[in-house]
């Protein structure tokens, strides 16, 4: 009953802003390290789809994925700027000290999936969280069948990661798949909805023995699960991360309570099956 | 059962003991009605109540403020320090209600339970002590509102408290202890032996006291059932949440109500703190998220949050406890009359009318 200040598990650990990198507008990519090694050390073990919870010293604290995968050296955050903390995350300059503690969140059960083919269907900043899950299947391509990306953003100004998807694909060893809903004069690529590229010729989704990985907006979260259950897959095989209000991170604050569930404790990663019986608007 | 007799004149010497190495609380009258909890202090200590109706403010923020400093945060040479900030204050309630000690032990479940533990609150619940004081008279202890009966969290609680004190009448008051800390105040020379029929006296008393609930809603764990078998029709729903007026009274008044949100603050020129005060399920923003998206807009959505957390058997299992331990003050300060007890009655009758319509139907 008498935890030692160690244990505060609100304690935001140091770490230093190393180098940041502009994405698409609003967002960035920000890679960092604890200025304790010990610390660096014991958040190294995360698993794709686990989150942590970024201090911005003054400004507060906000959840945010972790976008690397644990077989790459670096951490850091993909983060758009929405409001009074990630504002302050953006001002920044390399060298600027903040806070992170975690990681936090179930993440992806990625041996689970060992055998299977992986479809990735990701709308807007929703690739963020599947990045991990991505770069970590290619790391062990060997254990894993077809591995497909399908992703859609707004306008092609907005597609996230648009080097890192095409040196991957020339690399091998897996199908992406890219769209926006409006083209701009220089957009050869497709148009339309994330859920028209599976019907795009050419085009061939497994559904036996495949997991199909969905993050984005809300509304994109709801046609793309009608379009892969109409194709065939179990509400067991589609998982998704869920995203919601948080405050501690560690199941306390009761702001990303959900049916039954706390996202930040049982998810974000959740099963379709899961996620129709939490009945709440997603 | 460890239980002693002591003089009704003699109470208040416990409160005196207890000052010696214990910041005291103890409930007063405020103006009318109004009760509230206070520190114990040489002016006030004459006017402590033992019969008086239970305060709306409750004494939750002994161990869960309404605001908390969490973290000190210092800016020096492009770093930061963060101090943790602990209060570890000897504190003891005197006269905690037997709902409100249910209403800690919910707390101790959900704060100190499952994988993390929360350091605040583990450090003002190690430095406290409770004495509750049953309720037994129906004049004052015992409000219109009151439904521990249903949640079997009173009138006198069974366990969670250092002493209990019970005015059986002829100017004598039992005491029984709770813990070792309880126990040990029995050396004091203004205890006397109990006999068997002082215990008899309790026994009769509290069972006279049990028929002195106006508001016996009887149908409590039912519509736990009903909750969980998702039987409620969102017809009902809604007509609860109608009558919502948002103000988050329900939950600052409730002693089982747990969330709070984040914030940081200035407190000086590089220097800031980093506090948490309660939130409620009830308010609009409370899952409202970056980019304006708000999951649970509908007043009624939220409404039904609040009771579907209280009342339903899953969350029951996960925290081990109810999270309503029929003190009632939120039925005393809604003013669309959904506190607890009416909610339940409406639960009650809609499901009922919808029951027999089924079983009709077939
Ligand atoms: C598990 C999890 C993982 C997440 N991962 C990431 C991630 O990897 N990357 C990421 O960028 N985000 C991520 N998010 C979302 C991120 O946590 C929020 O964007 C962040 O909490 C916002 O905090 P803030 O203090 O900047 O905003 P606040 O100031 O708290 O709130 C912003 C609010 O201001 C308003 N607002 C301000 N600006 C805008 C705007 N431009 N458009 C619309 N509304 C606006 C809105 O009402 C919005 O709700 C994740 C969330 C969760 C739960
Ligand atoms: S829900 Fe109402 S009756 Fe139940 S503990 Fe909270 S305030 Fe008291
Ligand atoms: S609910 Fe029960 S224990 Fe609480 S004040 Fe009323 S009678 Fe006393
Ligand atoms: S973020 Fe606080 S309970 Fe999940």
């Amino acid at each position: 009953m008498n935890p030692t200040p160690a244990d505060n598990i609100y304690l935001p650990k140091l770490a230093r802003l190393e180098r940041v990198v502009d994405e698409i507008d609003e967002v960035r990519t920000f890679f960092w390290r604890f200025l304790d090694p010990a610390d660096q050390k014991a958040f190294e073990g995360f698993k794709p789809g686990q989150f942590a919870q970024v201090s911005i010293f003054g400004a507060g604290e906000f959840p945010a994925s972790l976008p690397p995968s644990p077989t790459e050296k670096e951490v850091f955050f993909t983060v758009r700027r929405v409001g009074r903390a990630t504002e302050a995350l953006h001002q920044l300059q390399p060298g600027d000290v903040f806070g992170v503690r975690g990681p936090y969140g179930n993440g992806f059960p990625m041996e689970q999936y060992a055998g299977r083919n992986l479809v990735f269907v990701a709308g807007g900043i929703g690739l963020i969280p599947l990045r991990s899950c991505i770069v970590y299947a290619l790391a062990h391509r060997e254990k894993f069948g077809k591995i497909q990306i399908f992703y859609g953003a707004k306008t092609p100004k907005e597609l996230l990661y648009r080097p890192l998807l095409h040196e991957w694909e020339k690399a091998g060893g897996f199908e992406c798949h890219l769209t926006v809903d409006r083209a701009d004069n220089g957009w050869q690529g497709h148009t339309g909805v994330v859920g028209s590229l599976f019907r795009k010729p050419g085009v061939t989704v497994p559904t036996e023995n495949t997991t199909a990985f969905v993050c984005g907006p809300p509304v994109m979260f709801r046609f793309v699960i009608k379009d892969l259950l109409e194709m065939g897959f179990k509400d067991t095989d589609i998982v998704s991360t869920l995203e919601r209000y948080m405050k501690c991170g560690v199941g306390k604050c009761g702001h990303c309570c959900i049916g039954v569930a706390y996202v930040c404790m049982d998810g974000p990663v959740f099963t379709y099956r899961q996620i129709k019986k939490l009945g709440e608007d997603i | 059962m460890r239980a002693r007799l002591i003089a009704s004149d003699d109470v208040i010497k416990i409160v005196d003991v207890l000052r010696r190495d214990h910041e005291v609380m103890a409930p007063f009258y405020g103006r009318g009605r109004d009760t509230y909890f206070d520190t114990v202090t040489d002016e006030n200590r004459d006017r402590i109540q033992l019969h008086i109706p239970n305060p709306y403010y409750p004494p939750k923020r002994y161990v869960l403020p309404h605001i908390e400093q969490m973290f000190r945060i210092r800016k020096a040479d492009g770093s930061y320090e963060v101090q943790s900030t602990y209060d570890e204050k000897k504190r003891a309630i005197f006269g905690i209600r037997s709902c409100d000690v249910a209403g800690i032990h919910h707390l101790d479940r959900f704060y100190l339970g499952r994988d993390f533990k929360d350091p605040y609150y583990a450090r003002r619940r190690a430095h406290l002590f409770l004495v509750n004081v049953v309720c037994t008279d129906p004049q004052v202890d015992i409000n219109d509102e009151c439904y521990c009966l249903c949640t079997d969290t009173g009138p006198a609680a069974k366990a969670h408290f250092d002493l209990q004190l019970m005015d059986i009448g002829h100017g004598e008051y039992l005491a029984v202890a709770g813990s070792a800390a309880g126990e040990s105040l029995f050396d004091q020379p203004f205890f006397r032996k109990a006999t068997p029929e002082h215990v008899e006296r309790r026994r009769k008393i509290l069972s006279e006291v049990r028929h002195n609930f106006k508001a016996t809603t009887g149908w409590f764990s039912a519509t736990v059932r009903y909750i969980s078998q998702e039987k409620v029709l969102e017809k009902t729903w809604a007509e609860i949440g109608s009558r919502c007026l948002e103000c988050g009274g329900c939950t600052y008044v409730c002693p089982a109500c747990t969330c709070f949100t984040v914030t940081d603050r200035p407190t000086g020129p590089n220097e800031f703190e980093r506090v948490r005060l309660w939130d409620a399920c009830a308010l609009y923003g409370f899952t409202r998220m970056a980019g304006g998206h708000n999951p649970r807009k509908a007043v009624h959505d939220r409404r039904n949050r609040r009771f579907f957390r209280k009342l339903a058997h899953y969350f029951i299992q996960r925290e081990l406890s109810m999270a309503c331990v029929g003190c009632g003050r939120c039925a005393e300060v809604c003013h669309g009359d959904v506190g607890m007890p009416s909610t339940i009655e409406m639960i009650r009758r809609a499901t009922t009318e919808y029951l027999a319509h089924e079983s009709n139907a077939r």
